[in-house]
């Protein structure tokens, strides 16, 4: 919609003149519960807390057209502001509404990885929600980086169907970084708040004014929900204080989680060819031993045809919803909300690890990136990291080790697997 | 700060625990967990990537575990505990509570399948398979995760800091039917059932307790049916725990269906 439209609305529904219609507006978009978690048996959520739960994230981070943020999750509000609500330019030229131009067919308002498009792409768009990002500069754990994440936002993810944004302006890529954080943010708050529900509130046993236990027919206590209302209850309050503040420790002291190589260690530019022929060899190696043991995923010749029953994160959970349910014979207030959930999802699809021969690296093919990867590993997938697991603690492999199988890596695509003779492992007997 | 101050402080505190541990008296439970039905033969693995090597260990899926008479292994029950409350612990559970808990890889399977800790205690994940790689994935509700590579060499080792609200999963990605759980509390009250379905967890303090009674299958183990009463629908029950006491549970009968069968 465009701001002429917006501001006649706006003045129409101001003098009230509603009978007059010709405004077609659309019903304002909603966030959308994360059911998955919501009927996962982990935190069954009866409705009455899934409406409770919603209201609570409305009053933390507001709506799609007007979103919030409380300070203490550091987002800054304008950059917000640009990349929600609908799509619009002002009449000098500024842009708003950026996440719905740009990114919500696939990542959905919500940020679930579920707009009107995702079903059709492979792999799917990324649901943001659990705060992790596969494509970044930090250990496995850690959140990524605002530069992580601007770096997507301009490369795209080669072999996806993340586009490049390098176009757009500096601000604009700002705003849709810190928009993509804050529906994160709010994710996590969502997971936090089922947990919390679940695991601390609960049912309790109804009493009558004079504190006696009330009994039904049977004489069993009558039970009820103890509210999630935090805006009455200062215990709730401080608790969902807490929450977030744990929500965003991680966030907020990303930058002591970067990986940063030795200086001693990173390959010189312009190293003589025996140099790198003697590295890519050490690579190889490792490649195929068990130290590293990457063939057993990406396959004895490099084509991602090893290890290919294992799902990621995201499409575990799907699976493991849709396997209990299909093994459940019990049935309760959620096994109708159960069906339709198991009914809405997409396809479970098996993390296929990538082919190395196509030259197409999808956090980025400089050598740091895929130094990055090998060490960190590839967070939310099964890829493991073989460098030190947090600052300071012992790696599997060196980083001279993990350089020389970056170069390895980076000559995968020029090594052509039909001569037998060059490709062929190292220690065949492991590959099987 | 100045030493005094410090020294007193200090001194304060100590009191106060020695104080604490004085008054608190301590009390058992125990109980035996039975299959009330047929859950089937476990499934044999697919052995599809070292076959050599693990096909020989005759792998079979242990989700559900039972033993002679259907003794019902791998039942797990813990204390809730509120969020920042903290329970009294027994001092015969300070020394174990600094030696490392040991995951091992052996026979391309996870030993054991599961795993009781406490946070702050070290978590040792080897590997005993000789030429096996093996990396071990670990997803947490409270803590974060953790994903690496574990050699013949030398263990990974990990100390998680927040408690766990259920047991959380660990997984190999290379040999993906290989699974285990951690149970991470922050107190040491944590029974995990035998292959008798036996379970026993010693000096509890005193009191009323809410029980988590959990299985793989299906997680928490709701309208089970103890001595007195039930689990509720989140699989807890409210038990007292009395000095000096051992609260049998007896014989608790756990359907196929509770356990997603």
């Amino acid at each position: 919609m465009n701001s002429s439209v917006r501001i006649f609305c706006g003045w129409l529904s101001l003098v009230g003149v509603i009978l007059l219609g010709g405004c077609d507006m659309p019903d304002a978009p909603q966030f959308r519960l994360n059911m998955v978690q919501m009927v996962s048996d982990a935190t069954p959520t009866p409705p009455a807390y899934q409406e409770q739960i919603a209201n609570v994230l409305d009053g933390m981070f507001g709506t799609p057209d007007e979103p919030f943020a409380l300070p203490e999750t550091g987002l800054d509000l304008r950059k917000l502001q640009m990349a929600a609500g609908p799509a619009w330019t002002d009449d000098k030229g500024a842009n708003f509404g950026l996440y719905r131009k740009h990114c919500v067919h696939c990542h959905g308002v919500t940020g679930d990885g579920r707009g009107p498009t995702a079903l059709f792409l492979n792999p799917y768009p990324r649901d943001y929600r659990a705060g992790v990002y596969k494509f970044k500069s930090t250990y496995n754990p850690a959140r990524p980086t605002d530069e992580d994440l601007h770096r997507v936002l301009i490369n795209g993810i080669p072999g996806t169907a993340m586009p490049s944004f390098s176009l757009s302006p500096q601000a604009e890529l700002e705003s849709l970084a810190e928009y993509v954080k804050y529906l994160s943010i709010r994710g996590q708050m969502e997971i936090a708040l089922a947990n919390y529900a679940f695991n601390d509130l609960g049912e309790e046993e109804t009493v009558d004014d004079k504190g006696e236990p009330v009994l039904d027919d049977e004489g069993e206590p009558v039970m009820r929900l103890i509210p999630l209302d935090p805006a009455s209850d200062e215990e709730q309050r401080t608790v969902i204080t807490e929450l977030l503040a744990e929500i965003m420790d991680p966030w907020n002291t990303v930058n002591e989680q970067i990986i940063v190589p030795e200086e001693g260690a990173i390959p010189v530019d312009n190293r003589p060819a025996e140099d790198v022929a003697a590295s890519v060899a050490k690579g190889r190696e490792l490649f195929y031993g068990i130290r590293a043991n990457c063939m057993k995923c990406h396959g004895p010749t490099g084509l991602g045809d090893g290890q290919q029953d294992d799902f990621d994160n995201w499409n575990k959970a799907h699976k493991q919803f849709l396997d209990s349910l299909a093994s459940s014979s019990e049935e309760d207030e959620l096994t109708g909300t159960r069906d339709s959930v198991a009914a809405s999802l997409y396809p479970i699809r098996n993390a296929i690890p990538r082919n190395l021969r196509k030259g197409i690296y999808r956090g980025g093919h400089r050598r740091i990136d895929v130094f990055w990867r090998i060490y960190a590993g590839i967070a939310g997938t099964p890829m493991p990291g073989s460098g030190p697991a947090s600052p300071g603690a012992q790696g599997t492999l060196t980083e001279e080790e993990i350089w020389s199988i970056v170069d390895y890596v980076l000559s995968l695509p020029y090594e052509t697997p039909s001569r037998p003779l060059e490709a062929l492992p190292t220690n065949l007997e492991l590959v099987n | 700060m100045t030493h005094p101050f410090r020294i007193l402080v200090a001194t304060v505190i100590t009191i106060t625990a020695l104080a604490q541990s004085h008054a608190v008296e301590w009390g058992s439970i125990k109980g035996k967990f039975v299959l009330d039905g047929a859950a089937g033969e476990p499934a044999a693995i697919n052995v599809n990537k070292d076959a050599e090597f693990c096909g020989k260990h005759d792998l079979k899926d242990e989700t559900i575990v039972t033993g002679e008479g259907n003794a019902l292994a791998n039942v797990v029950v813990f204390i809730y505990a509120k969020r920042g409350q903290k329970l009294e612990v027994h001092p015969d559970y300070e020394a174990a509570a600094k030696t490392p808990a040991k995951l091992e890889n052996k026979g391309c399977r996870f030993e054991p399948h599961l795993l009781a800790l406490r946070t702050g205690q070290p978590l040792e994940v080897s590997n005993s398979d000789p030429g096996i790689g093996h990396n071990t994935n670990a997803s947490f509700v409270a803590n974060p995760g953790f994903n690496e590579m574990v050699t013949n060499a030398a263990p990974i080792v990990k100390t998680l800091e927040k408690p766990e609200p259920v047991p959380a999963p660990v997984a190999c990605n290379v040999h993906p039917w290989m699974k285990a759980h951690v149970v991470v509390r922050e107190d040491p009250y944590v029974g995990i059932s035998n292959e008798k379905g036996e379970f026993e967890i010693k000096n509890i303090p005193v009191g009323q307790h809410e029980f988590i009674f959990w299985h793989e299958g299906k997680g928490n183990l709701r309208d089970v049916k103890l001595a007195s009463g039930k689990t509720d629908r989140r699989g807890r029950a409210k038990l007292k725990i009395e000095a000096g006491k051992e609260l049998d549970l007896g014989e608790i009968k756990v359907t196929p269906a509770a356990l997603g069968k």
